[in-house]
């Protein structure tokens, strides 16, 4: 079943400093099936993110058509929940209020929201750290915590804009292998914005290759689950399919 | 050299035990100062009168009952007037800080406005309203504004734009991310600002109460200068620098801290 579908999907805006107009995306079509995993990888400037900021509903597009279930979006909304690179914590909200902020405005009462959210806390091994504050916890925590938000509200279509592109490359890899595993548990719709190759490969059961705003190239990973680093490093596939991408990445 | 060290560092210590101690050390040389001008005899004593004096006239001043009314009544036109600038300067902020529109239209006429300072709308003020209350909550009001209308407007816009779409993509409404979002955002500014209006608000009220005043410290002052009473005056001088230090150390500055640091808004 069709959760996402991008249908000849364009952005145009008006440059003030080049005083005229730059198309960021020419065309991109996509189809998202319910419980899929995609990456969108590649190069800096080819419009990964801008298609990202498009279905979150946060920049109008100026050309084609954005359907979740069948259905035009228009503006965010709760149904596309959203992992950011700067990780978008409310600084004045404690972890669990974090959490809880989706299901408070759908209305939830207190108890409830704390009840799901001390779950999706414990999901993400975070049980310890559900009263302190953001500002008291790394950047790894941090970004474990942006990604149960956005899951605690049951997104239809998890998108997920860099989200590990400012930690470590250690915590890197360890997140990497616990957004894999909790995709495994929970089954959300995934799109995977990043510029690294590995990581798109790692995390995806299919590959999108974007340039200058146009999809070069779809790639299926079909590398088995759970998938752990220590494994796909020797891994023949892995190795194959991550050359593959890159070769077009560098070349696009 | 070594004696110098240690008790700058059993100094260091003892403040450390009592942050109170760091507050008023600093003052003895001031006051030692005071004492040995006045005791050198180089000027009369009804023209420079010394510390016990003052302190003196303190304790008549109090026990008959003016000063601790005088006090009240000041503090009372400080505190209105902070919170109906508050009530006015927040909301403007807020509109002029989310609406690009309200940011054009008000900019010009703000920046023109706050260039008249609290002092220059007395003559028409007096001829508006008289000599009374009405005129002193109007400047008040006026000089606790701008800082808290500019402030506000600087910790909305500096709220990073990420926190917005987030709380948008949870569900929230617009009018939901301005509660949320938005204002505990801006709040650390909002304090800043409301600290810094206070301040320019109490200096603003004591030249008023001069002018316009049946009561308050600066009446008392100015009331003192007719009756040539220097003591009077130093009384007041000194009582309006320790109840600012003890408004802005003791209550504002931590307050502004309390949201600054523990959310990590703010360094240091």
């Amino acid at each position: 079943m069709k959760t996402l579908e991008l249908r000849n999907l364009a952005k145009t805006y008006f440059d003030p400093y080049a005083g005229s107009h730059v198309t960021a995306v020419h065309d991109v079509s996509l189809d998202v099936q319910q419980g899929d995993f995609v990456s969108v990888v590649g190069p800096s400037g080819c419009g990964k993110t801008t298609i990202l900021n498009m279905v979150a509903g946060f920049i109008p597009h100026s050309g084609g058509e954005i359907l979740l279930n069948g259905k035009a979006i228009s503006g965010p909304g709760p149904e596309r929940g959203v992992v950011f690179q700067s990780f978008a914590l409310f600084p004045w909200k404690t972890v669990l209020d974090n959490v809880g902020f989706g299901p408070k405005m759908r209305g939830v009462p207190k108890a409830e929201r704390d009840r799901i959210a001390h779950e999706y806390l414990e999901l993400a091994g975070l049980s310890h750290a559900a009263n302190r504050y953001p500002n008291e916890l790394s950047g790894g925590m941090q970004q474990r915590v942006g990604v149960v938000r956005a899951l605690a509200n049951n997104p239809e279509v998890l998108l997920m804009d860099e989200p590990f592109a400012s930690v470590d490359a250690q915590t890197r890899m360890t997140l990497q292998e616990e957004l894999t595993r909790i995709w495994q548990e929970r089954r959300p719709t995934v799109i995977f914005i990043t510029h690294d190759v590995a990581e798109a490969v790692f995390l995806a059961n299919r590959v999108v290759v974007l340039s200058k705003g146009r999809v070069l190239d779809e790639v299926e990973v079909a590398l088995p689950r759970p998938r752990v680093w220590d494994d796909l490093i020797e891994d023949e596939t892995f190795k194959r399919l991550s050359a593959h991408v890159l070769h077009m990445v560098r070349s696009a | 050299m070594n004696i110098l060290l240690r008790s700058w560092s059993a100094y260091t210590r003892a403040t450390a035990r009592w942050p109170g101690l760091a507050a008023l050390v600093p003052f003895i040389p001031v006051i030692a100062l005071w004492v040995a001008v006045t005791e050198s005899g180089m000027f009369p004593r009804a023209f420079l009168p010394g510390p016990v004096e003052v302190v003196k006239a303190f304790f008549s001043l109090t026990y008959r009952g003016i000063l601790p009314d005088y006090l009240q009544d000041s503090l009372v036109r400080l505190f209105t007037g902070a919170a109906l600038g508050m009530l006015i300067g927040i909301p403007l902020g807020v509109l002029i800080g989310t609406s690009r529109w309200a940011h054009r239209v008000s900019w010009p006429i703000l920046l023109f406005f706050q260039a008249i300072g609290d002092i220059a709308w007395l003559p028409i003020l007096l001829i508006w309203f008289g000599f009374g209350l009405t005129t002193m909550t109007f400047v008040i009001v006026y000089t606790v504004l701008f800082p808290v209308v500019l402030n506000t407007v600087l910790g909305v816009e500096s709220v990073p734009r990420d926190l917005a779409r987030a709380a948008r993509s949870l569900g929230a409404s617009p009018a939901r991310v301005l509660w949320e979002v938005t204002l505990p955002g801006a709040l650390p500014n909002i304090i800043t600002g409301l600290r810094n209006g206070l301040g320019y608000g109490w200096r603003a009220l004591i030249a008023v109460e001069m002018i316009v005043g049946t009561s308050g410290i600066g009446f008392l002052m100015f009331d003192a200068r007719r009756s040539g009473s220097v003591v009077e005056i130093l009384l007041g001088m000194i009582i309006l620098g320790l109840l600012w230090y003890i408004v802005d150390a003791w209550i504002l500055a931590p307050i502004e801290r309390a949201t600054g640091q523990r959310w990590g808004l703010v360094t240091s």
